[in-house]
C-alpha cells in the first residue's frame, strides 16, 4: 500500500467538480482542454486550487454569454489575466506615487 | 428584466432588422457588456437585458409573436389572434381604466429544465454559438456564480485621513441597490476595498460575486497627494523667509506648526515626520511643506523705503557664481 507522504493543497476531482456543480468528467474534460489549472499527484489524480472555482464560473458565463467555443474561451482568460495584471501594475503605481 | 423598453431599441435595430443583423448587433453589445469584460455594476443590468432581448428576437416564432402582441406576448395563448387581442386589450382598457399587465411569469419561451448527459459533456469541442448554444450551455453547467464587479468611489482627502461612511448607489438588475460602505482611515489613491458577496448575481440561486471599490481621491485645493505623503504650499513674507519663523499650517490631522530656518529660499521643502495619511500597516506618510516667498503687489512708503536701504545695503546677489 502507498502513501502519500504530503497531503495535496487543494480539493480532488470528485470535491471540485462538487463545488462546481459539474460532472468529474467534464472538469476533466476542461483540463485537457487547457482552460482549467490543476496539478497531477503520483497516483495521476487531479489537486485543484480552490481559486480555479472562480476560474470554472467564469468559464460558464462567457460560454453561456457570449456562446464561446472552448479555444477561445482559453484565449479570452489569457487576455483577462493579463488585464488584470496590468490593472494591478497601475494601481500599484499611482498608490506609490509613481 | 428589461421591463417594458422595446426589444428592437435595447439591440439597437430596426423593426424590420434581419436575424443576421440581430445576431450582429447582439454579439457587439454582449462583448462591451458581458460581467467578465465589463466589471461596472450597471453593465450586469444591461447585459441581462440584451440577452433577454435577443432571446426573444433570435427566435422567428418568438419573435413573431413579440411583434404581434408587444411586451404580453408571453401571457397571450398560442391560438389568439392578434386583431382580436389587440381589440380585446383596448376594450379592457377602455373599462379599467389604466390597463394594468398581469402579473409576469407566465412561461419562459426556452425549452425544458430537464438535464441531458449529452447535453453536458456533448460538443465540447465544437464551436457552438448563438441562442441554442447558450440554451445549451447555461441547461448543462446548472447554477452559475455571479461575476466579480468594480464601482469608484471618490472621497476627499479628509475622508481618506479620517476613515468615513459613505452610501455607495448601484445598478443593478434588481433596481438600484444602497450599500453602506465603511471606508478605513488610510486608505489610498488606487486602492481597493472587497466587499464580498455584493457583485454580480449568481444564476439559480448560485453565489454571488464580489463588488470592489476602488478608490479615487479627489484634487484638493490645499494638498496634493503623492502615495501617503501630503504636499502643501508654505506661503512666506520674504523676511519670515530671510529671519526665519514658526508657521501654523493646516493639516487633514489639525493645526501643525512648522519650523522655518532662517535663509530659506523658494521651493525649500520642509518635512513634517508622519503628518501625512496614516498606515494601517505601517509608517504614516509625512507632510512636505514647499516654500512659497510672496511679494506684497502693493508697497507702503515706509515697506518701500526699507526694501530701499535693504538693496543699498545687502551684497547679496543670487545670480552670482551660477
Amino acid at each position: 500500500m502507498t502513501y502519500a507522504l504530503i497531503r495535496a493543497d487543494g480539493l480532488d476531482l470528485r470535491a471540485f467538480a462538487a463545488a462546481a456543480g459539474l460532472h468529474p468528467e467534464l472538469v476533466r474534460r476542461l483540463v485537457a482542454l487547457g482552460v482549467l489549472d490543476a496539478s497531477c499527484d503520483c497516483s495521476g489524480d487531479f489537486w485543484f486550487a480552490p481559486g480555479q472555482l472562480a476560474v470554472v464560473a467564469r468559464i460558464q458565463r462567457l460560454r453561456a454569454g457570449l456562446g464561446l467555443n472552448y479555444a477561445s474561451i482559453g484565449l479570452v482568460l489569457d487576455l483577462l489575466d493579463r488585464i488584470a495584471a496590468l490593472e494591478a501594475a497601475l494601481r500599484q503605481a499611482r498608490r506609490s506615487g509613481g | 428584466m428589461a421591463g417594458d423598453r422595446d426589444f428592437y431599441q435595447i439591440l439597437g435595430v430596426p423593426r424590420e432588422a434581419s436575424q443576421d443583423d440581430i445576431q450582429r448587433a447582439y454579439r457587439r453589445l454582449a462583448r462591451t457588456h458581458h460581467p467578465d469584460v465589463n466589471s461596472d455594476p450597471a453593465a450586469e443590468e444591461r447585459f441581462k437585458d440584451i440577452s433577454e432581448a435577443y432571446d426573444v428576437l433570435s427566435d422567428p416564432q418568438t419573435r413573431r409573436r413579440y411583434d404581434a402582441f408587444g411586451p404580453d406576448f408571453r401571457q397571450v395563448p398560442e391560438d389568439v389572434d392578434p386583431e382580436t387581442w389587440r381589440r380585446a386589450q383596448a376594450g379592457a382598457r377602455a373599462t379599467a381604466g389604466a390597463g394594468g399587465r398581469a402579473g409576469g411569469g407566465g412561461f419562459g419561451f426556452g425549452t425544458g429544465d430537464e438535464i441531458d448527459i449529452d447535453d453536458l459533456l456533448g460538443g465540447l469541442f465544437g464551436g457552438r454559438a448563438g441562442r441554442a448554444g447558450r440554451d445549451r450551455a447555461g441547461r448543462g453547467w446548472g447554477p452559475v456564480p455571479g461575476a466579480d464587479q468594480t464601482a469608484e468611489i471618490e472621497i476627499s482627502i479628509e475622508e481618506a485621513y479620517h476613515g468615513a461612511r459613505r452610501t455607495v448607489s448601484l445598478a443593478s438588475p434588481e433596481g438600484t441597490r444602497n450599500l453602506q460602505v465603511s471606508i478605513p482611515a488610510g486608505v489610498t489613491d488606487g486602492q481597493r476595498i472587497r466587499l464580498s458577496g455584493q457583485g454580480g448575481r449568481g444564476g439559480d440561486g448560485a453565489r454571488p460575486g464580489d463588488l470592489y471599490l476602488l478608490i479615487r481621491i479627489a484634487p484638493h485645493r490645499n494638498y496634493r497627494l503623492e502615495g501617503r505623503d501630503l504636499h502643501a504650499d508654505l506661503r512666506l513674507t520674504p523676511w519670515e523667509a530671510a529671519l526665519g519663523t514658526s508657521v501654523a499650517l493646516p493639516t487633514p490631522g489639525g493645526e501643525a506648526k512648522v519650523k522655518v530656518p532662517p535663509g530659506t529660499s523658494c521651493g525649500r521643502r520642509l518635512r513634517l515626520r508622519g503628518r501625512g495619511l496614516p498606515n494601517p500597516r505601517g509608517k504614516p506618510g509625512d507632510l512636505l511643506a514647499e516654500a512659497k516667498i510672496v511679494v506684497p503687489a502693493k508697497l507702503s512708503e515706509a515697506e518701500r523705503k526699507l526694501f530701499e536701504q535693504l538693496a543699498a545695503t545687502s551684497e547679496f546677489d543670487p545670480r552670482r557664481g551660477r
